[in-house]
């Protein structure tokens, strides 16, 4: 039985098809269009899930679409009668597309020459499905949260075998994602898109409550209760309403107005990013305490965009009594594609959830054969040498970064989510003190305060981090950051963020053994067995997904070779493309 | 050989040309229409939804903290509903 998930027309549109309620292929559609956060119908991610598996639309049992687009609509309409008629320009912007496209995917399913029924499930609860449903978990509590669904923003619940019960709500516009989204706006990022450069600041910023003075300043802005629900003074905001988020009176809260694109970020920034995360926990931590109290329940699984906030999501068992925790690898909207196919499979068809339709890896777009690779280099006309076997493949890789070489690795199938987790990275050297820096200005051409991330294999993990103990099966996801152990400090100085923590991830050979055994050669040769893994893409650019991807952003960046497949290709043995990617670079 | 294939070269991008200008000129008429259209039915519309929000005391949200509350969860009961409940966009 295939079942299809569609997200898409509000951010990282995606498509996912399940068989017999295994995941088999996932992919949003930035990666094929090239668009960031690509929010159009995900016409090329569905034919390459159908084409994973040698089917067509014909042969998929059935369709879901991960929210309620009329609900939504509705939503929508109230505000702007709510906010008449200060609403006038956006209502004007927003009703096109609504009315030509979004109010109509139904259709638009069919257009593909399907014929059967199409569902459609709340936003939260295909967040909340995408978490739980493939979980470790029989039962576990649930917490979803991200900017906004149809009305809701946050909610609670439960999950028990296979089905749900979201039992607690928040409504727009009172949102834990929108607040983050604003100030995210107010610090001079892109929204939907920056908030986690934010949750990198913030290590810069005053993270004590009783020194960092826009902690008190943006507790005026929010109200928590005990319970961690919260409410949001809206005289601060103008997203429901206008199509600029902070308001004049959040810009007099904190002393200055929105900080330009590009210009110098002050400590004054630095501290907002704190006073911000400080909040953000301080909610989350509360909401957690009490659902635990609620539930009586040992695990717990979250979901929506907020879940991304991978410093916090690190302090959540030793903060909470929750024992375990899990989330999806991509728990924001591209995720909820999976989410509502998840949600049918399970829930309204009724099938049991069985060990294997638990999620192990998130290995599930789209590969390329070495006949494949060789035939784009052979057209291209591309200079490349092949490696014997994979002993040498992995014993050059290791030696390259090892040299300080920034390689370009492009192996099997590509990662589902917004992290790069050894598919389509970017390796390099974290004992290298110079790596941070030569990463972000000639590779990446990023803001010099974003940290790199490391990735170490699963047995290494306890010795250099302090983690979690089991460690969680989410570090597999790069959506943990915890301590580096101090001694570690100075001799990884290039994954040692400023607050001394670092977003691992971790690695074992089950899951990706090509890399698992070049992360374990590079620690013969440097006796540290960790790497820099950061994404195969520059800055504003969705990462890489064919060779010709990957070959345009090393020729046009400072990456030194690239390992594709079972070749190595050298930057310095082909000609420059005139691709000026430091010119390209967005936010 | 080389000058006729110029010409032809030319005359096609006046083609493409043209075809490119009247496709960003109906573009741009369309988008005039719409925002005519649209203020017209945000003015009408929802200008009069407005205004009996109002007399009837409706509002769709609150925008102040309430101190007095004691929490700001509201109750939801989402749970597995008839099949046919799924196949509605509401």
């Amino acid at each position: 039985m295939y079942i299809l998930g569609i997200s898409c027309y509000y951010h990282d549109a995606s498509a996912a098809l399940l068989k017999d309620g295994v995941v088999v292929a996932a992919a949003e559609e930035e990666r094929f269009t090239r668009k960031k956060h690509d929010t159009s119908f995900p016409l090329n991610a569905i034919t390459y899930c159908l084409k994973s598996q040698r089917i067509t639309m014909g042969q998929v049992d059935a369709v879901g679409f991960y929210e309620k687009p009329f609900l939504k609509f509705e939503r929508l309409l109230g505000q702007h009668v709510q906010m008449f008629p200060k609403s006038l320009k956006t209502f004007v912007s927003a009703m096109p597309s609504w009315i030509h496209e979004k109010l109509h995917i139904r259709k638009s399913i069919k257009k593909l020459g399907y014929e059967g029924e199409v569902y459609f499930i709340e936003h939260h609860l295909a967040h909340a499905a995408a978490s739980f449903l493939v979980s470790p978990f029989k039962k576990a509590a649930i917490l979803t949260a991200d900017g906004v669904g149809e009305w809701s923003t946050t909610t609670w619940g439960i999950g028990n075998e296979k089905e749900i019960q979201l039992l607690g709500e928040i409504r727009f516009p009172h949102s834990l994602g929108l607040l983050y989204s604003t100030i995210t706006a107010y610090l001079g990022f892109t929204v939907n898109n920056a908030e986690y450069k934010v949750m990198g600041l913030a290590s810069y910023g005053d993270m004590d409550k009783k020194t960092n003075s826009y902690y008190e300043k943006l507790k005026q802005v929010v109200d928590i209760k005990e319970d961690g629900s919260y409410t949001l003074d809206l005289k601060y905001f103008k997203y429901h309403y206008a199509d600029r988020m902070p308001s004049q009176a959040m810009e007099k809260l904190l002393d200055g107005p929105t900080r330009k694109k590009e210009t110098e970020v002050a400590q004054r920034h630095k501290d907002i990013a704190a006073a911000l995360q400080l909040i953000l926990e301080e909610a989350m931590t509360a909401m957690l305490k009490d659902l635990s109290k609620k539930t009586h329940y040992q695990n717990v699984v979250l979901g929506g965009g907020v879940a991304l906030n991978s410093v916090y999501n690190g302090k959540i068992l030793r903060n909470t009594p929750f024992k375990r925790v899990w989330i999806h690898p991509n728990p924001s909207d591209g995720g909820s594609s999976i989410g509502v196919a998840l949600y049918i499979y399970h829930t309204i068809l009724g099938k049991k959830r069985e060990k294997q339709h638990q999620l192990s890896h998130a290995y599930l777009g789209p590969a390329f054969s070495t006949e494949e690779i060789q035939q784009f280099l052979d057209a291209r006309g591309i200079r490349y040498s092949k490696f014997k076997n994979q002993q040498e493949l992995i014993a050059s890789t290791a030696k390259m970064i090892f040299d300080n070489k920034v390689v370009g690795w492009f192996q099997g199938k590509m990662e589902w989510g917004p992290r790069a987790l050894g598919s389509r990275s970017i390796l390099a050297n974290p004992c290298n003190p110079q790596a941070k820096e030569l990463l972000n200005e000639k590779v990446k051409h990023r803001e010099h305060f974003r940290p790199f991330a490391p990735v170490v294999c699963a047995d290494d993990a306890l010795k250099y981090f302090d983690c979690d103990k089991p460690l969680p099966e989410i570090t597999d996801f790069m959506l943990m950051v915890y301590p580096i152990k101090k001694e570690w400090h100075k001799k990884i100085p290039s994954v040692t963020h400023v607050d001394g923590s670092g977003r691992l991830q971790t690695i074992s050979r089950k899951q990706n053994h090509l890399y698992y055994e070049v992360i374990k050669a590079f620690g013969k040769l440097s006796k540290i067995p960790i790497l820099i893994n950061t994404s195969f893409n520059i800055r504003g650019e969705p990462i890489v997904c064919t060779p010709a991807d990957a070959y345009t952003c090393m020729m046009g960046t400072g990456i030194d070779c690239l390992v594709m497949g079972n070749f190595l290709i050298k930057r310095s043995d082909n000609e420059q493309d005139q691709w000026n990617s430091e010119h390209d670079a967005k936010d | 050989m080389g000058i006729h294939k110029k010409k032809k070269g030319n005359v096609a991008l006046f083609f493409v040309g043209t075809q490119e200008g009247i496709k960003s000129f109906g573009e741009s008429i369309q988008t005039l229409v719409n925002t005519i259209l649209l203020t017209i039915v945000y003015l009408g519309g929802v200008g009069t939804a407005w205004l009996m929000c109002k007399i009837s005391g409706r509002t769709f949200f609150t925008g102040k903290p309430q101190q007095e509350a004691k929490t700001y969860w509201e109750p939801l009961d989402l749970k597995k509903k008839p099949i046919e409940e799924y196949r509605r966009q509401f």
